[in-house]
């Protein structure tokens, strides 16, 4: 996707140079020279604890090498009650084309409030991950090019965390991270929540090493595992910077943070 | 948006070759937009502790043919609004039509100014005007500032362009401004909390050094521009301002430029 | 009288000067002439029966659906015209595989009530932008039971629209007196073998025909099961249980 903002003219038009003008007239209909996406850059994260979800998100939204503005928030409240999304249990966040992340989020929010007045129970995030998944499933012949997660509560007073494609494929994961940074991040999550490459100390050697098991992390350490891989995109990912939104899910709410990044 | 003109579509033949017909044809498919024709260039706009300062030149190119040169591309919607559009000129006059028959519309409904639509209302529906039609795959070919006051009377400035994307910042410049002006605003005003400590003069005249930094830079650019201030009081539009004071002093001290050989 | 009414009987969603839709209040006095069906709401969970109104010898009594499955969870019994509530019926059924579908999750017996209800006044003209899909109201009342997250619970659904939920209800023609029987009856505490025995019992009481196990129909929906119809077997069980006088 970011190849498209690269500066350079459009491939076929006109070069920097009159000397490359094209002398023949263009045969043939001229198709598709409207390309209805874009990457507005940024990163998101989302961990899943015993009894709490962490989303996280840069706030720069980029055009290019361009930055469009430093403070464009990536996570969202779902449900709850009017514009402010009182009350709210469930987050999602979005990462790649803004316009549809945006148009997204609308929907899954009226669906959600809708969902509250026809069956007079808000709607679990079970549920609400499904729904979501049928959304982006709908539009999947002019998808919502955007990487969804999707956080909060579940059920059994569990961290819930769900995590999409595009066009609707989704998964319960303890922790994914997603947008132009995703693959510096990935890793360093896999490491850090799921102890990937982690060993028991002296458990022996070769195929003997014992798999350090993952449990749940406390609260407090997932927020400095956050942090720490916020800080580290933003100093090798040009996209990703400028601030860093958090939304912390407990049974007895959403808390918000904002912190600022690096802004070069 | 790709920042440069020539991209933008000019049909002039020693340019793009010869001149292809096929729209003249009535039968065929019904063809949509793929490139803006008559253009106007950047927008530029930024926030001040009582309201906002946009400014946009009063050109319209032919591709690189300074076509039109009293085009306004400012437009007042009602006293707490006004919209900058940078790119295609006939989509910036349907936006302009769009406009006066929601402004009727709304005049029908109630007349009382409380109940006003305000800029950031306006963005809103712009913002989905905008969405629509690039899902339709036939969008509307412009980037759009919106600037004016929000439903609490606080300074409001966003922008939507031809994909549905929006985003809001303290200062904002589209086209060739995103690359020029931007960075010469945000020394000034660098976030939100530094629009308090702004004022409007301030505001004005880092507005119209940015004009004069693009009319210096953008091939695209004239010298005659319109500049609008949205306060409280109402909205201030001036169309036929000119820049002044330009000189290429400066142009001494670079290489390149000057009579100096290496 | 006739007269003066008919003129308010042809736009068919029309309101008569008194405030009244006729051809609502009439389909309310097609249930009437209905087979009586009966639903008691317990602790575990709740008990539907019907008549079967046997009216010949020759009748293979199976065929006689007046209960019928919507979901796993939900099921409902029926009085008056048993055709229009298959497509009440199927409607509900669709409602709750889409909600299963989109949501991961059953759908609530309220919701699946307020469903069925939803179609109860798309008759006559229709109205802007919604397309009418009947010429007349239901001829029939639902006794929807079902089991969700806040339990058993029994709701009455009319041709009207309205619905209530009720913890013991009668509908058709033995509706009057087997209401009054249920109001006696019904305490809170009622087992469900309890309430199995106190469905065909008020039945008995309000059929015209002497009740055996091949002329009524008795389900439950409970947590463990969800929706049951009983077999020949069980049914002769129950009938088995009930006090002989």
């Amino acid at each position: 996707m970011a190849a498209l903002f690269s500066g350079a003219p459009p491939q076929g038009g006109p070069g920097y140079s009159f000397k490359q003008t094209p002398t023949m007239a263009p045969s043939g209909e001229r198709q598709h020279g409207f390309y209805p996406y874009t990457d507005n850059g940024g990163s998101t994260l989302g961990i899943s604890g015993a009894d709490f979800t962490i989303m996280a998100g840069d706030t720069r939204s980029t055009s290019g090498y361009n930055i469009n503005t430093r403070y464009a928030p990536k996570l969202f409240k779902i449900g709850g009650e009017g514009p402010d999304n009182k009350g709210a249990r469930i987050v999602l966040s979005v990462v790649g084309f803004a316009a549809d992340g945006d148009a997204l989020k609308e929907r899954l929010d009226t669906i959600v409030k809708m969902y509250k007045y026809q069956h007079g129970k808000p709607m679990s995030v079970s549920a609400c991950a499904q729904r979501l998944s049928h959304v982006l499933y709908n539009k999947r012949f002019f998808p919502y090019y955007v990487h969804a997660i999707l956080g909060g509560i579940d059920e059994d007073g569990k961290g819930a965390l769900y995590s999409y494609d595009p066009v609707g494929s989704y998964e319960r994961e303890q922790c994914r991270a997603a947008g132009a940074a995703a693959s510096l991040i990935m890793p360093f999550l896999d490491n850090q929540v799921n102890f990937k490459n982690q060993y028991e100390p002296g458990s022996g050697t070769g195929h003997d090493l014992q798999a350090k098991v993952a449990q749940p992390l406390p609260r407090d350490t997932v927020e400095s595992i956050v942090r720490d891989a916020f800080t580290s995109a933003v100093e090798r990912h040009i996209e990703v910077g400028d601030g860093l939104q958090m939304m912390i899910i407990t049974p007895n709410g959403v808390e918000e943070t904002f912190t600022p990044l690096k802004r070069d | 948006m790709n920042h440069l003109p020539q991209a933008w579509g000019r049909p002039r033949d020693d340019v793009y070759g010869a001149y292809d017909n096929s729209h003249f044809q009535t039968n065929g498919p019904t063809t949509h937009t793929q490139s803006p024709i008559v253009t106007g260039t950047s927008v530029v706009a930024a926030k001040f502790k009582d309201g906002v300062v946009i400014a946009a030149d009063n050109l319209a190119s032919y591709g690189s043919l300074a076509r039109f040169t009293d085009v306004k591309r400012l437009r007042k919607f009602n006293s707490l609004s006004v919209v900058g559009f940078g790119g295609d000129v006939s989509d910036m006059q349907y936006l302009d039509r769009l406009l006066n028959s929601l402004d009727i519309r709304e005049n029908y409904s109630s007349t009382d100014p409380e109940n006003a639509l305000n800029a950031k209302n306006l963005h809103t529906y712009l913002a989905k005007v905008m969405y629509k039609r690039r899902s339709d795959f036939n969008p509307l070919w412009n980037h759009l500032l919106i600037a004016g006051l929000d439903g609490e009377g606080k300074p409001f400035l966003a922008s939507a362009d031809l994909l549905g994307t929006t985003f809001s910042s303290p200062t904002l410049a589209t086209g060739f401004g995103a690359h020029l002006a931007q960075p010469i605003m945000r020394r000034v005003i660098p976030d939100e909390a530094a629009v308090a400590g702004v004022s409007k003069e301030d505001a004005i005249k880092l507005v119209k050094e940015s004009m004069k930094v693009l009319f210096y830079r953008d091939a695209r650019s004239m010298d005659q521009y319109s500049i609008a201030v949205i306060t409280k009081e109402g909205v201030e539009l001036k169309e036929n301002e000119k820049l002044e004071n330009q000189s290429w002093e400066f142009a001494e001290r670079i290489r390149g430029y000057g009579t100096q050989v290496n | 009288m006739f007269i003066a009414r008919s003129e308010y009987d042809r736009g068919i969603n029309t309101f008569s000067p008194e405030g009244r839709l006729f051809q609502v209040e009439y389909s309310l006095e097609a249930i009437k002439l209905g087979s009586t069906a009966i639903g008691v709401a317990t602790g575990e969970g709740v008990i539907l029966g019907v008549e079967k109104r046997v009216t010949s010898t020759l009748l293979e009594t199976s065929s006689v659906e007046k209960i019928v499955e919507i979901d796993s969870h939900i099921g409902c019994a029926m009085s008056g015209l048993q055709a229009d509530a298959r497509s009440m019926v199927e409607h509900a059924r669709v409602e709750s595989q889409n909600h299963a579908f989109n949501y991961a999750e059953p759908l609530r017996v309220e919701s699946c009530t307020q469903a069925i209800c939803d179609l109860a006044l798309r008759f006559g003209e229709g109205a802007e932008g919604e397309e009418s899909i009947m010429s007349r109201p239901f001829g029939v009342a639902l006794l929807i039971a079902g089991y969700d997250e806040d339990g058993p619970s029994l709701y009455h659904a009319e041709p009207s629209g309205t619905f209530y939920r009720y913890d013991a209800k009668a509908i058709g023609s033995g509706s009057e007196g087997a209401q009054a029987e249920l109001q006696n009856e019904f305490h809170k505490s009622l087992t469900l073998a309890e309430a199995e025995v106190l469905v065909l019992k008020t039945l008995k009481q309000v059929m015209e025909e002497k009740l055996d196990s091949k002329n009524v129909q008795l389900a439950s929906v409970t947590k463990a099961k969800g929706f049951k119809i009983y077999t020949d077997a069980e049914m002769e069980g129950v009938v088995g249980r009930l006090p002989t006088n």
